[in-house]
């Protein structure tokens, strides 16, 4: 720099020179240099990122269509490359759209849209494209079939980085297999050095899609993953902008573009969630910040001086004693009748009162006369009397203490109730004094003020309350003294600027944003949004985890920067999970696996925070992921996640989004805990029923060798001990047949409903009520539904030969709770 | 009568195990209650004036893992002295003990002593026999008697006629464990005094007083075990003599004493066959530390508050025994029963005890 400041003003034209250099940068050749910010700084996630980005392509494009997605994904050597092709089920593009498609960076329809996708800058697949061509000079072969064309188009293409436009080398129709679709082909340098990344990305992608099929052919592996539904998850629907996430610079534009003539119509039709009424709060909201309030006055008691009648009198000349009396009379009678009132109250109390007399005098009032009256009177109740108006000077010595004293009673009422009880009469007396003194000394005599300027009022009054009286005034003080103050201003009833005007008031505007944001508004609506729902989360889960348990959990929608959203979470746990080192955390946003930058992630950052611990899982020094076999995963769904870069990796740490993803987890979480509780009394039931049925026949057998007798039965007192539900069967001849008796005995202190299935091999008969009988393959499927409530028995009985064998099955009692005893059949 | 004990012992015994069987039989938990063995559940029978269990009971219950290995053991240990019995043998408590791990179940067997000495007492609770009519001996072996007593003991290798002075050594006649094996002869004696420390035991008989004085002399050893507790009574009960005890002026001889008269906690189930409620004790009471200026050592903080539950002890409700606690308590004193040779070492059998039996009206 130096060195050109040295030659200033010697050599003319450095900065044509300077600027001679200095040219726009196309946005390709931008992300050329800059490919990290994508997800392709190495070889190996490179390879990653762009299947990353072609099947997000797929599963978008085929979703929107209505078709149920069918993926192939494969990767092959190809000498010092790899070539990595994807194929879809997707409507296709048309010949048109195809090269910007693929060959222009941020090209694409979500951009502007307020919905639920997976892509959503139209960077991705482009970027895997410029990846492609960068480092192997080759171009992206594309083949595309739209639904009901007879041909397919193949493209080869690469993008123009100076220009961010396509360039096409080679445009023919093909024949292709499938009848609609498209497939990319792209040779890229890379490496397998990610293949977990990889396979977990396919993985995971599959437990979040459950209604899509993949399939991974790699070197050195090929999986499929089959559908769990055919269901496609809900439509999602595009939404207009809430008004509690759009920014001033979006307002703004919107402004200029919309074709409303009201600030009302504006925000109706613009915004989501936005009525007549809640638009009119938005207004008043919008005056409170942009005219300010207007200071209300209690109206003068009988006691006072102040008198609102005859200062109207007074104001009012040429219009007739009677008239004058009653125009004077309707207005300090309908002051008297307000708790306060604001200057522009009083006004419409003056027109309201002129109007009446009008009619029934027939005299006119006119505007003149009006503002007279109006300002006479607000003279008195705002304690203006005596400046100017009133010379008498013996009315002045008595006038004067009272006029001040009208307006410090009346703050003096509010800042005592406003501040702790604690504080002096007398302080609190000084201070309404001063702040007094503020109102009366404004210019504004309409007392109309903004929150800002009462601010600055309260803390002025209260500095000098400190520094003369020697007392503290502190910040909690005053701030209730502003909000006691501020709930009894009114709001001004003048009309908002029309849209235009505002569309080029800056400062206007602004306060529109912070009225929008200070408005209670209901949440977006959710139609944008589509999450799993807890059903498919756990159908998910388990299609790719064999576990013992699966918990699922749906929050519902709220809202962060005007964006909704909604946090789902599911965990699986026991079965073939690896039981060894921590959980297995997975995270998604808008059912895209995330798979890189895992510690950088709001979803790894509150299932560290959750104390594990009270859940049942392992968790080292109480805090950290939990260890044991588990599947911790986390789904954020929301018209815009927050990212922490635009390789979209890790979701930002919003308080918003992190407290329901807490939620979320904590749902699911307490489905484990119950489950993790009950497995452990099962275990430690089926430990006492293991040791108690070593123990208790070694008893009964000494029993029966102590007393000489045969062994006893001992199943009932077995049952009763373990609380078991015991089923038995009892056989009885009955003449040529037998009678069979199946009883269930419920020892345990809940209720049990039991499926008993009895697989007979010769034809039963007369069964009892509610069992029914079915012959499959030459035997006899004995059905019968028992709920035996608490210490109760049930019984089906029927009638069989007596050559006939049994095998029965009971379900609908855990197994640790249930002993059946099935006598020796003769078979 | 004996051999009918023992066989009335062991139905008993199988009875308890055919409970068991028909519990099972029945679909119930098998279950055995016996009375809750704390202080808290003893309670004092005017009419015997002894103390025995209250109502509470304890409920031995297959219920749950503890509760059938306890109820196991019971099974084995039934069979096993239903066996001993059947053969005529005897084993001790501690044998017992071992000879569980010889069982073929592991869940039957003790873990430690405790649990099998406790058993037997519940067995003994429950079938209403005692040890003895299960042949089960204690460890400790058994005091000894000194005095003019002739008696007959029923021994392994046939009967023995015993004179308690002239046909024994220094060291007197042995008590056997089951005390119910001998049969009083002849006797001379005129009381029974029971003595707490070997020391004193041996001074009086060095001195003769059991000679002089017609005294059958009773060594208790510290806490008389049954056996000796149950020779006491029979001495008492078949000679119509009195008893009484001599023992150290501290708190815990007071119960010496206590268990002698009234029976002891664990076995108040034999309260009625131990206790000897016409026991009189002698000494060494406070007033005589007080009396005789004995040497003596401080009260320690435990036997202060032994001596404050002792006053709470319906045990000791007695005017005697209240005036004579509280003025331990007020001099702060106790004194061993050796502590009277600090007057010389006749001073106990020439003088003491004379002049104690005198004012007790035993002599």
């Amino acid at each position: 720099m130096t060195a050109f400041q040295s030659t200033l003003g010697e050599e003319e034209g450095i900065a044509e020179e300077l600027a001679e250099n200095q040219r726009a940068i196309s946005i390709a050749e931008f992300f050329e240099k800059n490919k990290h910010m994508l997800g392709f700084d190495s070889g190996a996630r490179g390879l990653v990122t762009a299947v990353k980005e072609a099947v997000d392509n797929a599963l978008d494009a085929a979703e929107e269509s209505g078709i149920l997605p069918d993926i192939y994904v494969e990767i092959e050597e190809s000498g010092d490359y790899y070539k990595l092709i994807v194929e879809d089920n997707g409507p296709g593009l048309t010949k048109d759209s195809l090269p910007k498609v693929f060959g222009k960076l941020l090209y694409g329809s979500r951009f502007h849209k307020r919905e639920q996708s997976r892509g959503q800058q139209g960077i991705g697949i482009s970027a895997a494209v410029l990846y492609s061509q960068l480092t192997s000079g080759k171009p992206a072969k594309i083949t595309s079939r739209t639904q009901g064309s007879n041909e397919a188009q193949y493209f080869e293409l690469i993008i123009d980085t100076d220009e961010n436009e396509p360039e096409i080398s080679v445009d023919r129709t093909t024949t292709w297999d499938r009848p609609h679709g498209t497939r990319i082909e792209l040779e890229m340098e890379g490496n397998m050095r990610a293949r977990q990344q990889l396979h977990d990305y396919i993985k995971h992608t599959a437990v979040v899609n459950p209604h899509a099929r993949l399939e991974l052919r790699e070197p050195q592996a090929h999986f499929k993953f089959e559908r769990a539904t055919d269901q496609l998850p809900e439509e999602t629907e595009e939404i207009r902008p809430h008004p509690h996430g759009v920014e001033l610079g979006t307002v703004i534009k919107m402004l200029s573009a919309t074709d409303s003539h009201s600030v009302s119509g504006f925000l109706q039709e613009e915004f989501t969630r936005v009525g007549k009424k809640t638009a009119e709060s938005v207004i008043d909201e919008f005056r409170d910040r942009h005219y300010g309030r207007e200071m209300a006055w209690t109206p003068p008691g009988p006691h006072e001086s102040a008198d609102v009648a005859a200062a109207v009198t007074e104001a009012t000349v040429n219009k007739g004693a009677t008239a004058t009396e009653a125009f004077a009379t309707a207005i300090a009678d309908a002051v008297a009748d307000s708790d306060r009132v604001a200057h522009n109250e009083l006004v419409a109390i003056v027109d309201s009162s002129a109007d009446a007399v009008e009619d029934e005098h027939g005299t006119t009032f006119g505007d003149t006369v009006r503002e007279n009256a109006a300002e006479a009177a607000w003279a008195e109740l705002a304690g203006l009397v005596g400046d100017d108006e009133d010379e008498d000077p013996a009315d002045e010595t008595d006038a004067d203490p009272d006029d001040h004293s009208r307006l410090v009673t009346d703050l003096y009422e509010l800042a005592d109730g406003a501040t702790s009880t604690r504080k002096d009469d007398e302080v609190v007396h000084a201070f309404a004094v001063r702040l007094a003194g503020k109102f009366e000394d404004s210019e504004d005599t309409r007392h109309r003020f903004t929150h800002k300027t009462l601010v600055e009022f309260v803390d002025r009054a209260a500095e000098l309350t400190e520094e003369y009286d020697d007392v503290a005034f502190g910040d909690t003080a005053r701030e209730n003294v502003v909000d006691a103050i501020w709930s009894v201003m009114v709001t001004v009833p003048d009309d908002p600027p029309r849209v235009r005007d505002l569309s080029g008031d800056r400062d206007a505007t602004s306060d529109l944003v912070d009225g929008m944001r200070a408005t209670d508004i209901m949440a977006p609506p959710t139609r944008c949004l589509s999450p799993i729902s807890d059903d498919l989360i756990e159908a998910g889960l388990k299609k790719e985890f064999e576990a013992d348990f699966y918990a699922a959990a749906t929050r519902d929608a709220e809202v962060s920067g005007g964006d909704p959203f909604i946090v789902e979470a599911g965990i699986a746990y026991g079965g073939d999970l690896e039981a060894e080192g921590s959980a297995n955390v997975m995270r998604f946003a808008n059912r895209v696996p995330l798979v890189y930058q895992r510690g950088a992630c709001a979803t790894t950052d509150v299932v560290k925070s959750i104390g594990w611990r009270n859940y049942g899982l392992d968790q080292p020094g109480g805090s950290g992921v939990p260890n044991g076999p588990v599947v911790i995963m986390i789904h954020v769904a929301s018209t815009n996640v927050p990212f922490t870069s635009e390789s979209k990796d890790a979701v930002a740490n919003v308080p918003e989004i992190e407290d329901e993803i807490e939620l979320a987890i904590r749902e699911a979480a307490r489905e484990l805990k119950s489950y993790l509780n009950k497995r452990r009394s099962m275990q430690k039931r089926r430990k006492k029923q293991n040791v108690l049925g070593k123990i208790l026949p070694e008893m009964a057998t000494k029993v029966a060798e102590v007393t000489g007798r045969a062994e006893p039965d001992i199943d009932d007192a077995i049952a009763r001990i373990m609380n078991n539900v015991l089923v038995e069967r009892r056989l009885e001849e009955n003449g040529d047949g037998q009678t069979v008796e199946v009883v269930v005995e419920n020892h345990s202190s809940t209720n049990e409903s039991l499926a008993v299935t009895d697989i007979v091999s010769a034809e039963p008969s007369n069964l009892s009520d509610g069992a029914t009988v079915v012959e499959m393959d030459g035997e006899w499927f004995v059905k019968w539904d028992a709920d035996v409530s608490s210490g109760d028995e049930a019984v089906l009985t029927y009638e069989v030969s007596t050559d006939a064998a049994f095998d029965i099955d009971v379900d609908g009692v855990e197994a640790e709770k249930l002993t059946v005893t099935d006598t020796e059949t003769n078979q | 009568m004996s051999a009918d004990n023992e066989q009335q012992a062991r139905e008993q015994l199988i009875d308890l195990a055919a409970q068991f069987y028909d519990q099972f039989e029945l679909g119930e938990i098998p279950h055995m209650d016996v009375p809750t063995r704390t202080k808290s559940n003893i309670e004092y029978d005017e009419d015997l004036d002894v103390w025995v269990y209250g109502d509470r009971t304890s409920t031995r219950s297959a219920n749950s893992v503890r509760g059938a290995r306890k109820l196991l053991k019971a099974v084995y240990t039934i069979e096993f002295l239903s066996d001993q019995l059947e053969q005529d043998r005897s084993s001790t408590l501690r044998e017992l003990y071992y000879l569980s791990e010889s069982w073929d179940n592991e869940n039957a067997q003790f873990n430690d002593q405790d649990e099998s000495n406790q058993l037997v007492e519940d067995l003994e609770i429950v079938s209403g026999a005692t040890r003895e009519d299960f042949h089960m001996r204690p460890e400790e072996s058994g005091a000894t008697i000194m005095g003019p007593l002739f008696l007959r003991e029923q021994t392994r290798r046939g009967e023995r006629e015993i004179h308690c002075q002239e046909d024994v050594g220094e060291g007197g006649y042995q008590i056997p464990n089951n005390p119910d094996t001998i049969e009083f002869l002849d006797s001379d004696a005129e009381f029974i005094l029971c003595v707490e420390t070997g020391g004193m035991r041996d001074r009086l008989v060095e001195n003769g007083f059991d000679e002089e004085y017609g005294a059958l002399i009773v060594h208790l050893k510290g806490q008389p075990a049954r056996a000796t507790r149950r020779i006491t009574k029979r001495l008492h009960d078949e000679l119509d003599i009195p008893v009484t005890v001599f023992a150290d002026g501290d708190p815990w001889s007071y119960r010496i004493y206590a268990s002698v008269a009234y029976g002891s906690i664990k076995s108040a189930h034999l309260s009625e066959y131990l206790a000897t409620p016409e026991a009189q004790y002698i000494g060494i009471q406070p007033a005589d530390i007080v009396e005789y200026d004995l040497p003596t050592d401080p009260l320690s903080d435990s036997d202060i508050n032994a001596l404050e539950s002792e006053l709470e002890d319906p045990r000791f409700q007695t005017d005697y025994w209240e005036e004579q606690i509280e003025l331990q308590l007020d001099i702060g004193k106790k004194a061993e029963q050796q502590a009277l040779a600090s007057r010389g070492l006749d001073f106990v059998t020439e003088t003491y005890l004379p002049e104690r039996l005198e004012a007790m009206g035993v002599l």
